[in-house]
Order: C-alpha cells, then sequence, then structure tokens
C-alpha cells in the first residue's frame, strides 16, 4: 500500500534509460603458455585498468610455511629485470596511477588503474615480474620487516586485531582455512630464498595467472600488446591442489581471547557453510543479510535498537571456493552480559527456522543485492578485479552479471531451509573478546 | 551481500563500527628499500587531456543551487545536499556535538515515519541514505544514492529527512547511550588521539580544534536544541544540492521545483568565525600510551585557506614532501630507513585556513630517528630548488590524478561543488592542468619557506612516555596528556 501511495505522488518516470539487466561486455582469451586474458572496453573516461590474479592463496600454504603468499605481495614490487627495486610503484604513482595488490585465502591479485595513454607501462610492468622477480637473501630479508611490522600495526597496536585470526582459527579443521593469512613470525624468520624461489616458480606461471583489463583501449590493439609482453614468458607445470577437506563439525566451539586495546567485548558467532557459488551459499548470503545486513536487519534492530545490549551488530557470509563461514559480530554496551546478546542472535536465528522471512525482507534483501552489485561495478578498476576472481575461483568470469540473477532467485523457502540445515548448535563458534585491563594508566 | 560485496553503507556512514576495517585481506605492498630507477619501462611523456564535463545549473526560488551531472552508464543515481553553516564550526562553544547529533538523528524519525520504517523503506527501494556533519567542517550533508528505477520511491524519503525530521525522545536516548560509548571507545584508537591533541594545538580557539562531542553536553541535550538547530541552520540559500547519474536534468529540475516548495528561504547567512593563524612558538604534546609499540606523530601549523593563490604551488610543494610513494617523507622514512609502515603529509585547505600536517606511525624505537627525518625533509624542502625531474614527475603525477578521477561520477560533481563552495571561476578545472604545469622550483622554494616552518611547528607525539619523552624533550617543552585527554602535571 505504501509503495502504492508513493508511486502516485511521482507520476512520471525519472529516468530515461532502459534499465535492464547488466551487461558488462567482455572477451576471453587464452595464450599458448596458458595465460587467461579477459578484455572489457568501456570510453567513458581516459583510463584503464588491468589486474593480474594469480591461483594462489593462504589456502596453498603448508604447516610451518605460513605467510608465503602473503609475503610474496611485498616480494613482487621488490624489482625484476628491468624494473628496478620499489620503481613499479613510483612509476604507477608518477603516472598518475593507483595500485595495490592484496592476498587472501583463495587467491593473490596485483592491480593497477592507469590514463589510457599508459597502456604498455601496465602490461610491461606485470609481465616483467612475472617473467623474472628478483628473488634474493636482500629482498627476503627486506620484505620480511616490512610484513612482521604490518602484523605489529594491524594486530599488535589496533583493538580487535587478533578476533578474526581467532574466529577462523577456531571454526576451521582445515589447515588451508585455518591458519591467519599473515602468516606468524616464526614461520616468515624460517623462510629460505629457496623456498621462496620455489614458491615463485610454482605459483607465478602463466597459466597459473588470469589478466584482465577494462576500460579505454581498442582490445585487437591491446592482445596484440599482451602477446608481445606476456607470451614468451613459459609455462610451469600445474601446482598441486590444496586440501580444502573440513570434517563436518560434530559440537559447538567455544574461544575466549584477551585485547588489551578493546575498550567494549564483542562477540563473534560463527557458523561453517557451503563454498560461495553454490545454491546453499546464495541462500545464506540472503538469510545473513535479513539477520544482520545492515540498520534494519532483525538482530540490529532488536540487540542495538529494542534491548540496546549492544552498541553496534552485524553480519555476512564470508566467500571462500572452499568451506565459508557465515558471521555475526555485536559490540557489547559496557556492562552488558556477552550471554544476553548470544542469546538475542540465537533467538532470531531461530525465529527464521520456525517462521521464515517475509516476502517484504526479501524484496529489501534483493533490492539491496541490486544496489550493492551496481556500486561495485561503477569502477574500471573493481570490474577488473572481479572478472579476474570469478575466472580464478570458478572459471566463470560471466558471474560478474549472472551472480546477482543467482542471488535474485533464492526464495523464501530455500532461506528458511538453510537456516535450518546450516545455522545448527553443533555447526556454531562463539568467540568472545573481552577488554584488558592495561598495567598502568 | 557477501564479502566480495564491500558494505558501502557502512564504509561511508564510519560512524558506526567499520565491520569492513577487520577485512583478513593484507593489503598494501610497498617496498621499503630504496627505490631503484632502470627507466626501461615504457613510459608516454604527453600530458593526458582533461575534459570535464559542465554540470546543468539551476538555482530554485528558494536559494538552493543545484549541479547535476548526466551520466547513464549504470542505472544509478547519487545526491548529495550540502548545507553550509549547520556544522560544528558554528555551533555555540557550549554546545559540542548538536551539530553532529542533529544530522544523525535526521534519519531517525520523522513526521510521518519511524527510524525503522525508514531504514526498511531506504533498502526496500533499492537506495542508501545518511546524514552527517563532521567536525572541522562547517556544513551539514546528506547524501542518498540508489537505483533510478527507483528513484521516484526513495526520492521522497530524502525531502522527508530534510524538511520534517521529529527527532524523537527515544532515538536521542539510544543516541546519546552509543555516542558515550563510541566517545570512550575511540579512546583506545592512537590516530584518535593524535589527531584530538593535534587540532587543539593548531587551531586553538576555532571551532575546528574540537574532533569529537563533549560528553557532558551530550548528555544534556533535548530534542527541542535539536529542532531548534534545524529550524535555523537547514535553509536552502545556504546550501548546493548536486546530482549525479542516470537522470533526466530538465524533468529532475522540474521535480526538484516541486518537492522542495515547502523549503523556505530564511535571512540566516553561513558565517565563519575569524580563521586561525599559525602558532608563533614550537610546542610538544605527547599523549601517554602505555604498552604502546608504536608512536604515532603528527607535526604541522595552520597555513591557507582553498581561495588563498598560494594553493596551487603548495598542492605542488606537498606532493614532493609527502603526497604518495614517491614523496620524500615516504621514500626516506619507510624505504631508507624502514621506521614504519608509511609517512606523508597533507594540507588542509577549506572555507577557512588549516593546517599543513607531516604524519607518521613509527616503531617507538625508532622515534627519535624518524624525528630526526621529517625536520630534515622540512629544511630540504625550504633550502634547495626541487630537482627538474622530480618536480616533472609531481606535476604530471597531480594532472594524470585528476584525469583518472573523472572515472567517477560522484568526483565530477564534486569538483563542480567545490567551484561553487570556494567561489572559484567557472573556469578553475579546465585551466587547472595548465596552472599545475606552470609551478617552478622557485614556486615550490617560496611557498615551503612561507607555510612548512619547523621554527614554530606543533609537535603532537602518541606513545609510551616511559619511552619517548626524553626525546621529545629535545624538541620543546613537553606537556603530557593521559588517554583520557587530562593534562598530567610533568
Amino acid at each position: 500500500m505504501l509503495r502504492f501511495l508513493l508511486a502516485a505522488l511521482f507520476a512520471f518516470s525519472l529516468t530515461l534509460s532502459a534499465a535492464g539487466p547488466l551487461n558488462i561486455p567482455f572477451k576471453e582469451y587464452k595464450l599458448d603458455n596458458g595465460l587467461r586474458v579477459i578484455l572489457s572496453e568501456d570510453h567513458t573516461a581516459p583510463s584503464y585498468s588491468i589486474a593480474v590474479t594469480y591461483d594462489v592463496g593462504s589456502r596453498d600454504e603448508k604447516s610451518g610455511r605460513t605467510g608465503f603468499a602473503h609475503l610474496f605481495e611485498h616480494m613482487m614490487y621488490q624489482g625484476s629485470a628491468n624494473i628496478g627495486k620499489g620503481e613499479h610503484f613510483s612509476l604507477v604513482f608518477t603516472n598518475g596511477g593507483t595500485m595495490n595488490g592484496t592476498t587472501s585465502q583463495d587467491r593473490t591479485n596485483y592491480f593497477e588503474t592507469l590514463p589510457s595513454n599508459q597502456l604498455d607501462l601496465g602490461l610491461f610492468l606485470e609481465s616483467d615480474r612475472m617473467r623474472s622477480l628478483v628473488v634474493n637473501q636482500a629482498n627476503l630479508d627486506n620484505q620480511r620487516k616490512a610484513v612482521q611490522e604490518e602484523m605489529r600495526l594491524r594486530d599488535d597496536n589496533q583493538p580487535y586485531g587478533k578476533t578474526l585470526d581467532a574466529d577462523i582459527g577456531t571454526a576451521y579443521n582445515s589447515f588451508a582455512y585455518k591458519h591467519p593469512i599473515i602468516g606468524s613470525m616464526e614461520d616468515l624468520n624460517a623462510a629460505t630464498v629457496e623456498d621462496v624461489a620455489a614458491f615463485f616458480k610454482r605459483y607465478y606461471a602463466p597459466n597459473n595467472a588470469v589478466l584482465t583489463l577494462v576500460g579505454d583501449f581498442k582490445s585487437d590493439e591491446a592482445l596484440a600488446r599482451i602477446k608481445k609482453y606476456f607470451g614468451d614468458i613459459p609455462a610451469q607445470p600445474a601446482p598441486p591442489k590444496p586440501d580444502i577437506s573440513e570434517p563436518e563439525q560434530k559440537a559447538e566451539r567455544r574461544t575466549a581471547i584477551e585485547d588489551k586495546f578493546a575498550q567494549v567485548p564483542r562477540l563473534d558467532v560463527v557458523y561453517k557453510i557451503p563454498p560461495g557459488d553454490t545454491k546453499d551459499f546464495y541462500a545464506i548470503d540472503v538469510l545473513t543479510d535479513v539477520l544482520a545486513g545492515g540498520t534494519s536487519s532483525r538482530i540490529y534492530q532488536n540487540l542495538v535498537k529494542e534491548k540496546q545490549l549492544s552498541v553496534q551488530a552485524g553480519g555476512f557470509s564470508y566467500e571462500h571456493r572452499g568451506p565459508s563461514l557465515a558471521l555475526f559480530i555485536a559490540y557489547l554496551r559496557p556492562g552488558s552480559d556477552p550471554k544476553e546478546t548470544e542469546k538475542v542472535i540465537q533467538e532470531e536465528i531461530e525465529r527464521i527456522k520456525a517462521g521464515g522471512i517475509t516476502d517484504d525482507e526479501l524484496e529489501k534483501i534483493r533490492m539491496q543485492n541490486k544496489l550493492g552489485n551496481v556500486r561495485q561495478l561503477q569502477s574500471t578498476g573493481s570490474r577488473a578485479i572481479q572478472l579476474g576472481q570469478f575466472a580464478v575461483y570458478y572459471h566463470d568470469p560471466g558471474l560478474i552479471n549472472s551472480q546477482i540473477e543467482k542471488t535474485l532467485s533464492v526464495t523464501k523457502e530455500d532461506v528458511q531451509r538453510v537456516a535450518k540445515k546450516y545455522l545448527v548448535d553443533a555447526n556454531r563458534t562463539v568467540v568472545l573478546t573481552m577488554p584488558k585491563a592495561q598495567g598502568t594508566k | 551481500m557477501n564479502w566480495l560485496m564491500p558494505v558501502s553503507l557502512a564504509a561511508v556512514l564510519g560512524a558506526g563500527i567499520a565491520i569492513a576495517q577487520q577485512a583478513p585481506e593484507a593489503d598494501k605492498s610497498v617496498s621499503l628499500s630504496k627505490v631503484e630507477r632502470k627507466n626501461k619501462a615504457p613510459v608516454s611523456k604527453e600530458l593526458i587531456k582533461v575534459r570535464l564535463p559542465r554540470p546543468v545549473e539551476a538555482k530554485l526560488d528558494n536559494g538552493l543551487t543545484v549541479l547535476i551531472i548526466e551520466n547513464h552508464k549504470l542505472p544509478y543515481i547519487s545526491m548529495q545536499l550540502l548545507i553550509d553553516g549547520a556544522g560544528p564550526i558554528s555551533e555555540p562553544a557550549a554546545q559540542i556535538g548538536l551539530a553532529s547529533a542533529t544530522a544523525s538523528l535526521l534519519t531517525q524519525g520523522t513526521a510521518t515515519r519511524t527510524s525503522l520504517q525508514i531504514a526498511e523503506q531506504t533498502d526496500r527501494f533499492g537506495a542508501g541514505l545518511q546524514a552527517a556533519s563532521s567536525f572541522g567542517g562547517n556544513g551539514a550533508i546528506i547524501a542518498a544514492s540508489g537505483l533510478s528505477e527507483t528513484v521516484d520511491k526513495w526520492f521522497p524519503l530524502f525531502v522527508d529527512v530534510l524538511l520534517h525530521p521529529s527527532f524523537p525522545e527515544k532515538e536521542l536516548k539510544s543516541y546519546q547511550q552509543r555516542t558515550l560509548v563510541n566517545l570512550k571507545r575511540q579512546r583506545s584508537s592512537p590516530d584518535f588521539l593524535a589527531s584530538e591533541r593535534y587540532n587543539r594545538a593548531v587551531y586553538g580557539k576555532f571551532p575546528a580544534a574540537n574532533v569529537s562531542a563533549s560528553p557532558e553536553f551530550l548528555q544534556a541535550l533535548t530534542p527541542a536544541m535539536l529542532a531548534a538547530w534545524h529550524d535555523e541552520r537547514y535553509v536552502p540559500q545556504n546550501a548546493v544540492l548536486g546530482i549525479a547519474g542516470d537522470v533526466n536534468p530538465a524533468q529532475m529540475i522540474e521535480m526538484l521545483k516541486k518537492s522542495l516548495a515547502p523549503w523556505k528561504r530564511t535571512s540566516v547567512e553561513a558565517k565563519l568565525p575569524p580563521s586561525a593563524v599559525a602558532v608563533a612558538r614550537k610546542q610538544v604534546y605527547l599523549v601517554n600510551r602505555p604498552e604502546a609499540v608504536q608512536t604515532n606523530i603528527m607535526i604541522g601549523n595552520i597555513a591557507i585557506d582553498r581561495r588563498n593563490p598560494d594553493y596551487i604551488a603548495l598542492r605542488v610543494a606537498n606532493q614532493v614532501l609527502g603526497d604518495g610513494p614517491a614523496s620524500r617523507l615516504f621514500v626516506k622514512l619507510r624505504e631508507e630507513k624502514g621506521y614504519t609502515y608509511g609517512a606523508n603529509s597533507s594540507f588542509h585547505a577549506l572555507q577557512f585556513a588549516g593546517p599543513w600536517t607531516a604524519s607518521s606511525d613509527v616503531r617507538t624505537e625508532v622515534t627519535e630517528g624518524s624525528m630526526t627525518e621529517f625536520f630534515n625533509e622540512f629544511n630540504r624542502l625550504r633550502t634547495e630548488k626541487a630537482p627538474d625531474a622530480e618536480l616533472e614527475d609531481a606535476r604530471r603525477t597531480i594532472i594524470a590524478k585528476f584525469a583518472l578521477s573523472l572515472e567517477s561520477p560522484e568526483q565530477v560533481l564534486d569538483a563542480a561543488i567545490q567551484i561553487k563552495r570556494y567561489n572559484l571561476p567557472a573556469d578553475y578545472w579546465d585551466t587547472y592542468a595548465a596552472k599545475i604545469a606552470a609551478i617552478t622550483a622557485d614556486d615550490v622554494l617560496r611557498v615551503a619557506k612561507k607555510y612548512i616552518n619547523p621554527d614554530n611547528a606543533q609537535i603532537v607525539v602518541v606513545g609510551d612516555a616511559t619511552k619517548i619523552k626524553s626525546i621529545m624533550e629535545k624538541y620543546g617543552p613537553v606537556t603530557l596528556y593521559d588517554t583520557e585527554g587530562k593534562e598530567l602535571v610533568n
């Protein structure tokens, strides 16, 4: 009724464009050395983005050698045959570009956005380090130091810096997903140049990567240049697949940690769920949104607005190529009992199992997902990253257009079914982060 | 939404706890060692051509300025209403927190909608709606964005929170409680402690000195106070409404005329108190954070406002000194010395004069070395002409960055809003690249001498006083604070 009234107030449409389904155009190619290439033209601004996504993440690491995938994210800026140490960064920046690299459990990516007149620069930078990264003792020592500094900054000096590590460390059995991406100080200290060189040769090969270009270029010209820069990099034997098998969890797990920089307690309630791009994952994604996505969600309204047990609450599904997680996080009001907050989260989950969700809620989540998807597609950089990631994760870059349809096809019945199936006691992990009183004031 | 889709609302809001900050992805990846240039990569030296789309501009009868950038790439529209004079700079000295509370509560209830209804309808219509008024600014912002297919549904929500907020007692209580907890929690953040002390140091009596609400005043707030501030300050003649995206400008303007007709012009002007001037005497402020493994350093002083003719030269000087990874501070402190993960400088030039600021978070053990390098770099910028190659890089960077920013319609819109807000010439951005390209080494030297002055720098450090106090005393008399913001007697 309300929607009808509002529509009546604005009898004319404000948009002229035909707002049909999104269609990000792209073309796929494969070079002889196995490098997969994705090109997507967009001529709105004089710029383009390049992303190289390597099929290696912390899940590929072995016990005693953790932190390698992320260490590489740093090593990759240490120079190659034709690029000096740190010169990559300097070249991108002095040409007005932006760049970064990120490491997750499931992949490592490197990306730059540059003016369109610097197409050769981006291709040269990425090809030169894929072909000829300099791996030596000095670089290793230096970057080990950089990573350890990053650890200190991230984990040892900020509130809740160790909470997510506690979540995954407790919830997972599989070593692949259990250990922190950044690794341990001990493992990093134990890394040798030989280890690092072998890791590079095995995983940073053209046949283990996807190159994506999005933006202001002509595809045929770009492809010719890609062949020129990348075509002669030799392929390597396919890397081994990591063991990501995760046994069924039989009983609830609980951990409490202390945090000397936290001022209020934080409660994390975590469930193990199926891998990304599965029917159940999409349904759980909708479920976590109904429960805890934003301020109109059930848990937020109950915990923060009604009962005021927490000052902030949220939740999301954390997508992996392997076993994934649904997380609900609440920052408690000082003095409130964590058990009370946990009980409310539990009650809201049980309410969905018993009564499902409403049409309005489903419609709301659909619209929010459409919106999130459009926002995600705004920049060429984000499109390049997504195309590369979908290609590496699921061999389906077309998910950039079709993933939203999969989310929109989730039904109320799906949501209730996955709540009953996965959000159960035995599949739960609860992590409580308590402020630790500081020794001196 | 799953993790592949960042929680954009949470990120924009910033007021809550950004859960996204806990992202496990370890980002950033730069060398800690000195840059070695082989100069073999193909680089085009051509300066990229920058063409800025001109916005459609209109002035409504009530005095509201409207700017529209049409772009149909995606079925998406974003709007930003910036109301001058409704921000903390204008609030009375005894009411620190009034402006931010008023803005925050706009979306928490109107004459016809509860807070929950606003949140639910915004979500259901595929939109986002936020209002905020940040410390250090003189404006309040109401921002709405969403799918163009549903704009006729979500735009009325925007109008409703602008014109008819009801400031419900219950929502205010909840806001007070949450904000008090946040005020307490932010004291665990060294970045917050540093900026709190730094803003007090440089701004002095100017109201940008405040970076958060007074807890005492916050508890005394009433709905009537918020309503009075809203009535007086949320007025069209001081506002600019920017719209970017999938819209038809003519239709949009017609629609605005109808829906914003009840918003009446008044005689209130958005006046600013006199700008702060650079503090004459060098001072050191140390916030003691026991057990901290890092020292957060901020150094600077008041420099210029946005209309100052030195803006362009200072923009280039700052690029050389500390803007980004090719800059001197970054190269010296991070790459050459390995003291830190990052070091930078910036300058804050708004409607009023703001500071130039150099900052870094360094390991406690290298606090002294870092201070030395900071001051060495300030002096080098003031006494030596920047080499041609470095200056050429700095200028090319600024111009190319500007070109790249045009990818986003919001940023094109933001550029247009700046022209209005700072009363810049209409062709300001068309000539921007040429103005940057014309800056010489002498210009950089001149503005560095004028503004980047080590002799009166205000120095704020947050760290373990038992380890760094004696070091800081070499830079001037040290005033010591605890993390609650209380001055400690030495």
